[in-house]
Formats: C-alpha cells, sequence, structure tokens
C-alpha cells in the first residue's frame, strides 16, 4: 500500500506531532529556571537509561544482524530524516541558549513523532507496551524543553514537527530497510539523549540559580 | 659484504658461504669464536632447531687464505602474535588515543601501522613521540552516531597480525586520574578528615564537561573500603573516621554522564587530629587533666556518626539512627 495509506499516515503524524507543541502552561506556579533545567536534565538521564532496555529488547525482535553488537549498517539518504546530533565541536560550543534548547526541541519533538509510528507496527504486545511507555516520557521530556523555552522567554520552534515527508516518498520499500530505519532511529535518539545531557550542563551553568517567577499565558490551540 | 637475516625460533637454518662451492673449505664463526665441523654439510652452515641464544654475527672464512667471504648477522625471533590495543578518551570532548602492545615479545624489529576509519572517513591518528606505542586523533565532530573502527597492523621480517576494536564515541571516555589529592585532619576534630583534589590536568573543559567522584577510605589496620560518590565539588569531609588511627584514601573521577571511571588516584595517607597530652607540673593542672580525661568518655555529637558521608545503605540508616539514639541518651547522663 502505497499513495492512500502514505498520505494518512503523513496527516496524522502532522497532528500527533502539532499536538504536545503548545503546552496549555497556563500555570501560576512559580519555575525555577534552573530547577526546570535540572528536571529536564534528570529526564534525558532517565530516558537514556530506559531506552537501552527498549532498544536491546527492539533490536532482538528485529533480529540479526540488527542485534549483533558492532553492526553498522550504511546510512542511507532515507535514514537522513531522522535528526541527527551530531555536530561539529566548535559550532556546538558557539550555540545561544535558544539554539540549544531549539535544536533539543525539534529533534524530540521528531523523535518522537517516529517512535510513534514504530508503536502502531510493533510485533509484539511486550514491545508496544515498553514503546507505548517510553513515549509517553519522550513527551515528558518534549513538555519540559518547552517548559524551559518559555520560562527563558524564547519561542517554541514554529513549523511542523512532523518528518517532512517528501510526497512519493514509499514508506520503505522492503522489509530489511525498514528495519535499518528502526536501527538508525533509535541509534539516532541514544545519541541525542547523551548529546543532551551534555547541552542541559553547560545550559545549568548559565542560568543563574536565581528563581524566576512567571506567569505564562494560557495557550489555547 | 654483511647482511641480516631473520629466521623463527624453532627452524633449522642453512647458510652458504657466499658464492663459494658446496665443496670448498671453509671455516665459520659466531660472533668470533670458531663454530665445530660437526656443524657443517660441506662449506654450508646447518643450524637445526634455532634458539634465541644463537642469534649473533656468523662469518665464513675460506679455508686457507682466511679471507672473509660472507658475514650474516642472525636474528632469531617470532613472528607477531595477535597485539593489544586500547583507545581512550582522557580528554573528552578533544579528541581520544589508542595505545597498543605486543603480548610477548617477537625478539626482532616490528613495524605499526594503525589506520582509523569513521564511517566512510579515513582519519588520520597522529603518532605520539613519546611514548612511542602511541598515536592520537582529534575529533570534528561530537555527539557521532557512526561508530569508530581502529585497526592495528603489527608487520616483521617473519609474519603479520592485527586486531580491530569498534567502538562508539561515548563508550570510551575514561578520564585520568584526579590530581593534588591531599587530606588533612582537621582541628578540634577527632573524626574528621578533609580530602580535596583536582579535576586531571588532561581534562580540557569541566565547566561543560563537569566530572563527578568517586573517594573511597579506610583505616590502614581494616581491609574493607567506605566509599562516597559526589557530584560535584573537588572536597570532601570525612566524618566517621576512627579516633587516632592513620587512614589511606583514594580518589577517582567519571564524566558525569557517559564513559567509565577512571583508575584510583594516587593514596594519600591522613590521621585525624588527636588531643595533645598535658604534662603535669602543678596540682591544679592534674585536677584538670582528670576532668578533661572524663570528658573525653562522652560520646562524640550524634550528627557526626550518621553525617551524610558515611556509607548508608538503607539498613544501616536504621542502625545508625538508634545508635544516634542510645549514645544521645548515654551523652546526657554524663552531663
Amino acid at each position: 500500500p502505497t499513495g492512500d495509506s502514505w498520505g494518512i499516515f503523513t496527516f496524522l503524524c502532522a497532528a500527533l506531532c502539532n499536538l504536545p507543541a503548545l503546552p496549555a502552561l497556563n500555570c501560576s506556579e512559580e519555575l525555577g529556571t534552573s530547577q526546570s533545567i535540572q528536571k529536564t536534565y534528570d529526564l534525558t538521564r532517565y530516558l537514556e537509561h530506559q531506552l537501552r532496555t527498549l532498544a536491546g529488547t527492539y533490536l532482538n525482535y528485529l533480529g540479526p544482524p540488527f542485534n549483533e553488537p558492532d553492526f553498522t549498517p550504511p546510512r542511507l539518504a532515507r535514514a537522513e530524516r531522522v535528526p541527527s546530533a551530531t555536530v561539529d565541536l566548535d559550532l556546538w560550543r558557539g550555540l545561544t541558549d535558544n539554539a540549544r534548547l531549539a535544536a533539543n526541541y525539534r529533534a524530540y519533538s521528531r523523535l518522537l513523532c517516529y517512535l510513534r509510528a514504530l508503536d502502531g507496527q510493533a510485533g509484539t504486545a511486550e514491545l508496544r507496551h515498553r514503546l507505548g511507555h517510553f513515549c509517553s516520557s519522550l513527551q515528558g521530556l518534549v513538555l519540559s524543553i518547552a517548559g524551559v523555552m518559555s520560562s527563558l522567554g524564547y519561542p517554541l520552534p514554529a513549523g511542523p514537527l512532523g518528518p517532512p515527508a517528501p510526497p512519493g516518498t514509499p514508506v520503505a520499500p522492503n522489509d530489511f530497510l525498514k528495519k535499518m530505519d528502526d536501527f538508525w532511529l533509535l541509534k539516532e535518539l541514544q545519541t541525542w539523549l547523551w548529546r543532551s545531557a551534555k547541552d542541559f550542563n553547560r545550559l545549568k551553568k548559565k542560568v543563574p540559580p536565581a528563581v524566576v517567577t512567571l506567569r505564562l499565558e494560557a495557550r489555547g490551540f | 659484504d654483511s647482511h641480516i637475516q631473520y629466521e623463527r625460533v624453532g627452524a633449522d637454518v642453512t647458510m652458504k658461504c657466499g658464492s663459494m662451492d658446496w665443496d670448498a673449505a671453509v671455516t665459520w664463526t659466531a660472533n668470533g669464536t670458531d663454530i665445530d665441523e660437526s656443524h657443517l654439510n660441506g662449506s654450508y652452515l646447518i643450524l637445526k632447531n634455532v634458539d634465541l641464544t644463537q642469534s649473533g654475527q656468523y662469518s665464513c672464512y675460506e679455508g686457507s687464505s682466511w679471507h672473509l667471504k660472507y658475514q650474516t648477522y642472525l636474528r632469531v625471533g617470532t613472528p607477531p602474535k595477535e597485539p593489544v590495543l586500547m583507545c581512550r578518551s582522557n580528554n573528552y570532548p578533544k579528541g581520544f588515543y589508542c595505545s597498543w602492545h605486543l603480548p610477548t615479545p617477537t625478539y626482532i624489529p616490528n613495524s605499526f601501522n594503525i589506520s582509523v576509519i569513521h564511517g566512510t572517513r579515513e582519519m588520520v591518528c597522529e603518532k605520539d613521540v613519546f611514548p612511542k606505542n602511541r598515536c592520537h586523533i582529534r575529533y570534528i565532530q561530537l555527539f557521532s552516531t557512526v561508530k569508530y573502527k581502529v585497526t592495528l597492523t603489527v608487520t616483521n621480517a617473519l609474519g603479520k597480525n592485527s586486531t580491530t576494536l569498534t567502538f562508539d564515541e561515548f563508550a570510551i571516555v575514561k578520564p585520568d586520574p584526579p590530581e593534588s589529592v591531599v587530606a588533612k585532619p582537621v582541628p578540634n576534630n577527632p573524626r574528621r578528615l578533609e580530602v580535596s583534589w583536582q579535576n586531571p590536568s588532561s581534562w580540557p573543559d569541566p565547566e561543560s564537561f563537569p566530572l563527578k567522584f568517586f573517594l573511597r577510605y579506610r583505616p590502614l589496620i581494616l581491609d574493607q573500603w567506605q566509599h562516597v560518590e559526589l557530584s560535584d565539588g573537588t572536597s570532601h569531609t570525612i566524618t566517621d573516621a576512627y579516633a587516632g588511627k592513620e587512614y589511606i584514601i583514594q580518589v577517582a573521577a567519571k564524566d558525569n554522564d557517559i564513559g567509565t571511571w577512571s583508575d584510583w588516584s594516587v593514596a594519600v595517607h591522613a590521621t585525624p587530629w588527636t588531643e595533645e597530652p598535658k604534662h603535669l607540673t602543678t596540682e591544679a593542672q592534674i585536677t584538670e587533666t582528670t576532668r578533661a580525661s572524663t570528658s573525653s568518655f562522652m560520646p562524640p555529637p550524634t550528627t557526626k556518626i550518621c553525617d551524610k558521608g558515611a556509607v548508608v545503605g538503607s539498613g544501616a540508616v536504621a542502625v545508625c539512627w538508634t545508635a544516634g539514639l542510645v549514645l544521645a541518651a548515654y551523652g546526657v547522663l554524663f552531663i
């Protein structure tokens, strides 16, 4: 199945992915910005830990060679759609707080979207359960990052956060390539979580620990 | 003319005396010493099952004229076994280094060739001047999803061997141990020791890549270590030291999020502060001493026993608190 189901898939993804983008943070509670950053940092560590178990289970489900320790498949052009954490060292150092947060926000929003798609197709009940749980935690991370950005006065990145699907691209021409996509998705997710720990470490040091009281406007959508 | 000849341990070696005929009369020497005729087959020198002691200079002289006809330097050795390769990033995020060695010596010269492949790109590993068997790579990109593949090939005159390591950027991060570890007693505190240290100097950016630390300490007289993990700061006060006992203390470091723990630092020794014994000269001072020794039976304040610094397991906490209460009651009796 190609054309129709791809269109539906894209639509669903766009809908799903734009939902968490605008958190209704009309909270009158005081958010210590540095506490939010710490919380976000802790979430990335928690997710990284969760991912280890999830990835192990999922790769075993995909079967060999995907679950072999030294397996490094080539990266095909299609896999580039998954946002990569890899960045030039000096560029990474020079990122402004806004750019740093925005990169994280965009990446996890898209990764979440892809993961949710994975969830729909996963084979076993156990896998679906694990994926579902992970997706919830990942959504929590996206919201947390949004919270930090808002508290620092940065606008949330605009635009579609779902995967930009070039028209006519098939989901995956065959089973093996689909598995390869899955492999790289998990790998990029893992790398992003490692990178985020460093991103948030840097942010922690730059934001003063003083409590910032904010009144955030309700955002409907 | 002389040249070098490499042969394997246990091999049979036949040396010809240059261009001399098989039936020519010659004399062979090994490092200047004549070789017995029993080792000769005509003018050929036969060495069976050579061992390392047979390495040396072999010369062949024409029988009557004592002309030097041929000279060779025999080096007995072995082909290389699979080398041991290790790669590590002690200066993250600057880069990493790889170092290698052979598990057993070959006794002959070896050359090493290292190749580092990252995805499709081949990277240059710059050889270090010292130590010799080491090279380093600078990271161009950070947070890479693609593994690094390092292949080391050892070659010598008798054969070659190689080994390959494949790893993720994060997996090889291991800082050097903390430096300048100092442990000092705390005046008027018989159960405290103040420990301080510094980040390893090879770690380039502790601001963005903070380290966490692991401290272990024990009195010399005991075998069991106590451990404290510290997520920031480069100092810690031990508050449950046994009074008057000499302690041995070590610290290790790790990147906050990735990689593995460093080796333990150099060990430092320290003994907690003890009260100086007073000299008895007058009666007044004797009374003072008596009072002082009575007060020394008072148990130390409970907060010092169950401090955060002590090893705490959930069971230990319960014991700790109970002990605290008991001692508090005990202390009250002596006031």
